[in-house]
């Protein structure tokens, strides 16, 4: 059967973005994932276009709403392996309120952000994690990491870098085995500088510092790595790394899919023929008031 | 459906001291409960509502509070009949009153020779047909407690309406059974305590008797239509639901909280609107029936989310509990203020479909069509509701599934899978639609994009491919027509005058058109049910075949008028506008009044 192709990217030459697609693919081979179970949400934006360059599902999403929508893709269908994917104005301007409930509501999938620190689709302006000073940004940028590693909940929480794909793909690949052994919510920041409007690599190339060689270095303790985060971005380095690789999971952490669906038997597979239901919903209607 | 007159003969001032009070006959009694919020007011109208269902009475229920928890004003109403009703009696017969501010509240909506029944305890009303007792004193003294107040109010009037003792305890016990024993046995005893109160009167003025006449409707339910939607929702296969509570919505979510999960289903209570809206696009994405249910506020924000859906060509439903907008509003009033919005909602252009059910059956099976219509046209389809709807308590028949039908015809068989030489998500069928394989299905995938796209789902700015793809969605508009929910048409066929309504109008507009054919006007009544598109097919031969039409709705501006106006041109001439918006339904002698003219 013909299907969707995978159409040229839309990308500059040399984007950051080129580094989490070629990741995600390599991920998803690793992962052993097939195609049809892996759904791709795209956000709006530059990144948000990753699912039209790789042949699995794409559900392209408004701007800013690609979690609740990856939420509802998990939660009707928890068999899916789901990926949402897009940019830092997505998910930390228009998508904020979303981005924080994500956490809390702990479903498995994972979440990509590609951070350049610009609205690069609108051609370079501010955006929530710009430094100041960049296209006259006062405001001070907004930390991801330091922000999902001071919401108490059990997801997996790393940040890669375009300029390290061998590493992006490892983080994925845990990112991605975490999610389908259905242990929660994984979120992936990834420093994919944008070529054209705030070509980052050659300075995040010095500043970026692998946490896991640092001293004291404990992914299974937050306090720890909110420390150690911390402390890094005030010396002018920029950690990445698993920041958060939470241990065996309690009963409070049971992934969100699994609290409502115990049975793992989801809306998707539940059959909604009347014949199948006739006696059910009898019982269901005769007990109205 | 007839609103029988009671059979009433003397007027409070012929009883004078000493004398004993004619008993009056009810064939349709209505009481009023008002007092602060917590004074328990729902408790008397849901006691009254369960006796006069157990007599075989048709059972209506509204009730007017504030947003607010506790205090305020708050007063409910109960109607008992042995007609079908759908609306509240025009007046009450009696007044039941917690403090003063519920005397001057109801004082309006009493008959001529109505009585009022209010606690003694705290306030006094110097009329010649109230009559004082020290509920909350009483209940305090003897119980411990003043909130048995309401209870022993129930016991008054059930001597003053002529309640056979039996029932009215059975009532008390079906209530609070479930309680403790404790609680049970206190009520029982306060509902001694008001019984004995008003057998005793000892007052200047006779105090009001009637007989309040049994009736013989069997087999109905007491429901709402958030109820009833979220029943439909069920049957009609939907198994996601996301919303974010508000007045008067919430209750559909609630309900579903309770139905889903024992059919795999899910309901999550998202963090706004937003993502509420999302959710149900990405569950729908995934193949699966999804729903939302919101009110004004709400809608607003759902209203980017539905756009695009309405893009992405995915199969969501949205029920629209209309409040008193626009902002805020007022959250527990009754308006139908939404319809041109939800007739325009969203930037640029796209299919949507509005129904508006107007009775439970309505609710229930308007829900089965938006869930199976919704799917097939991959399309949004919103379900107009109102306050009074969702809300209001009713006697209707029993839900059945003889008339369920969940239809799948957009989904392809694995069969008809195997046999496809492609899958394209946006493909250019004949009939206008295009198939859909969800996710997870083998050897297939495919793209959704809310942007413009190809028939692959790519996204795509040629011009060609644009005007394609916006042929074939509008299309829909047209193509599903004939499927859409009909119309129901009431009243004398020959009738030169036209009434036209949607929604908790059907009640009084059907007891309106009743009273006005008993004085010698004849009307015909269009029920709509398809709000969007309008439907001129139907409402075409209608409107030639009358003089003039009433337009009835609760909004400013006469909004299914202006549609109306807007697709049927040709009579515009016609059609008048009957509007309220003071945030109450309509009571029908307002529709009859309008009717007649000055």
């Amino acid at each position: 059967m013909e299907l969707a192709k995978a159409i040229p990217s839309t990308w500059c030459p040399g984007c950051g973005d080129f580094g989490v697609l070629a990741a995600v693919k390599k991920a998803a081979v690793e992962a052993k994932i097939p195609p049809h179970e892996l759904v791709l949400v795209g956000g709006i934006g530059c990144s948000g276009g990753i699912h039209n360059f790789i042949e699995v599902n794409g559900l392209h999403a408004l701007h800013g709403r690609l979690l609740p929508q990856a939420v509802g893709v998990k939660l009707a269908n928890p068999g899916l392996t789901v990926v949402a994917a897009g940019g830092d104005g997505d998910g930390y301007a228009i998508g904020m309120g979303h981005f924080m409930h994500a956490f809390k509501k702990n479903a498995s999938f994972l979440y990509i952000v590609m951070n350049n620190e610009t609205y690069g689709l609108t051609k370079g302006q501010a955006s929530p994690t710009s430094q100041i000073g960049y296209e006259g940004n006062v405001e001070h940028p907004f930390d991801a990491i330091l922000t999902a590693l001071s919401i108490p909940t059990p997801a997996f929480i790393a940040r890669g870098f375009s300029g390290d794909p061998k590493a992006m793909v490892q983080i994925l690949v845990e990112a991605l085995q975490f999610n389908r052994s259905s242990r929660g919510y994984a979120f992936v920041e990834d420093l994919s500088p944008c070529v054209t409007y705030n070509d980052t690599y050659k300075l995040w190339r010095e500043k970026v510092v692998d946490v896991a060689k640092l001293p004291g270095y404990d992914p299974t303790d937050r306090k720890a790595m909110f420390k150690l985060c911390l402390e890094t971005m005030e010396s002018g380095r920029i950690p990445i790394g698993v920041m958060h690789r939470p241990k065996a999971e309690t009963a409070a952490d049971v992934a969100l899919e699994l609290k409502l669906l115990p049975d793992r038997i989801g809306p998707a597979q539940s059959p909604i023929a009347l014949d199948a239901n006739r006696d059910a919903y009898a019982k269901l209607l005769t007990a109205v008031g | 459906m007839t609103t029988p007159e009671s059979k009433a003969l003397p007027v409070a001032s012929e009883a004078g001291p000493g004398q004993t009070r004619p008993v009056r006959d009810l064939a349709d009694v209505a009481v009023m409960i008002g007092g602060q919020g917590g004074d328990g007011t729902l408790t008397v109208s849901d006691l009254l509502g369960r006796y006069f269902r157990a007599k075989g009475l048709y059972v209506y229920t509204s009730r007017n509070v504030l947003s607010r928890i506790r205090g305020g004003h708050a007063d409910a109403s109960v109607r008992g009949s042995r007609e079908p009703i759908a609306a509240m009696k025009p007046s009450v017969e009696l007044l039941v009153a917690f403090d003063k501010e519920a005397v001057d509240v109801g004082r309006p909506e009493l008959t001529d020779d109505g009585a009022i029944l209010f606690d003694s305890s705290v306030f006094t009303v110097d009329l010649p047909n109230a009559y004082g007792f020290p509920f909350a004193t009483l209940a305090g003294g003897q119980l411990g407690a003043p909130i048995y107040k309401n209870t022993a109010a129930y016991g008054a009037i059930s001597v003053m309406m002529g309640f056979d003792a039996p029932s009215t305890r059975a009532v008390i016990e079906s209530r609070f059974q479930r309680r403790s024993p404790e609680a049970l046995e206190k009520n029982l005893r306060a509902l001694e305590i008001g019984r004995k109160a008003a057998t005793e009167w000892g007052g200047a003025n006779a105090i009001h008797r009637w007989q309040v006449l049994e009736g013989d409707a069997k087999d109905l339910v007491l429901t709402t239509g958030n109820q009833a939607v979220a029943l439909g929702f069920v049957v009609g296969g939907g198994r996601f639901f996301a919303g974010y509570p508000i007045t008067p919505a919430t209750e559909i979510m609630e309900y579903l909280m309770r139905y889903l999960p024992a059919f795999h289903g899910v309901v999550r209570q998202a963090e706004d609107e937003l993502a509420a809206i999302n959710m149900v696009i990405g569950a729908a994405y995934a193949g699966v029936r999804a729903m939302t249910s919101t009110s004004g506020p709400g809608l607003s924000l759902m209203t980017e989310g539905i756009g695009h859906a309405g893009a992405a060509e995915l199969p969501i439903v949205v029920a629209d509990c209309q409040r008193v907008g626009p902002s805020t509003g007022e959250p527990t009033r009754h308006e139908q203020s939404d319809l041109v919005h939800l007739a325009n909602l969203g930037h640029g252009e796209f299919p949507r479909f509005i129904f508006a059910p107007g009775t439970m059956d309505d609710c229930f099976f308007l829900t089965v069509d938006a869930l199976n219509l919704a799917e097939k046209w991959r399309a949004p389809v919103i379900l107009l509701l109102d306050q009074a709807l969702c809300q209001n308590t009713v006697s209707a028949p029993r839900f059945t599934l003889d008339k369920v039908h969940v239809e799948r015809p957009n989904l392809l068989s694995a069969e008809e899978i195997a046999r496809l030489p492609a899958y394209k998500a946006y493909l250019h069928g004949p009939e206008g639609r295009s198939a859909y394989i969800p996710p997870g299905t083998p050897g297939v995938h495919a793209q959704i994009t809310g942007n413009e796209h190809d028939e692959w789902g790519h996204v795509s700015v040629n011009p060609v491919n644009r005007l394609k793809m916006m042929t074939k969605r509008m299309g829909k508009l047209e193509k599903a027509r004939p499927e859409l929910p009909p119309p129901r048409l009431y009243g004398d066929p020959a009738a030169r005058i036209g009434l036209i309504g949607y929604g908790s109008t059907w009640g009084p507009i059907r007891e309106a058109q009743e009273r006005l054919a008993a004085g010698g006007v004849p009307t015909r009544f269009y029920q709509a049910r398809t709000l969007f598109p309008v439907p001129t097919e139907s409402l075409d031969p209608f409107l030639a075949g009358v003089d003039m039409a009433y337009v009835i709705e609760h909004n400013y501006t006469g909004q299914f008028a202006r549609l109306i106006r807007e697709h049927l041109p040709q009579h515009h001439a016609k059609l008048r506008s009957i509007i309220k918006v003071d945030g109450f339904s309509f009571r029908s002698p307002e529709i009859v009044a309008a009717v007649r003219g000055p």
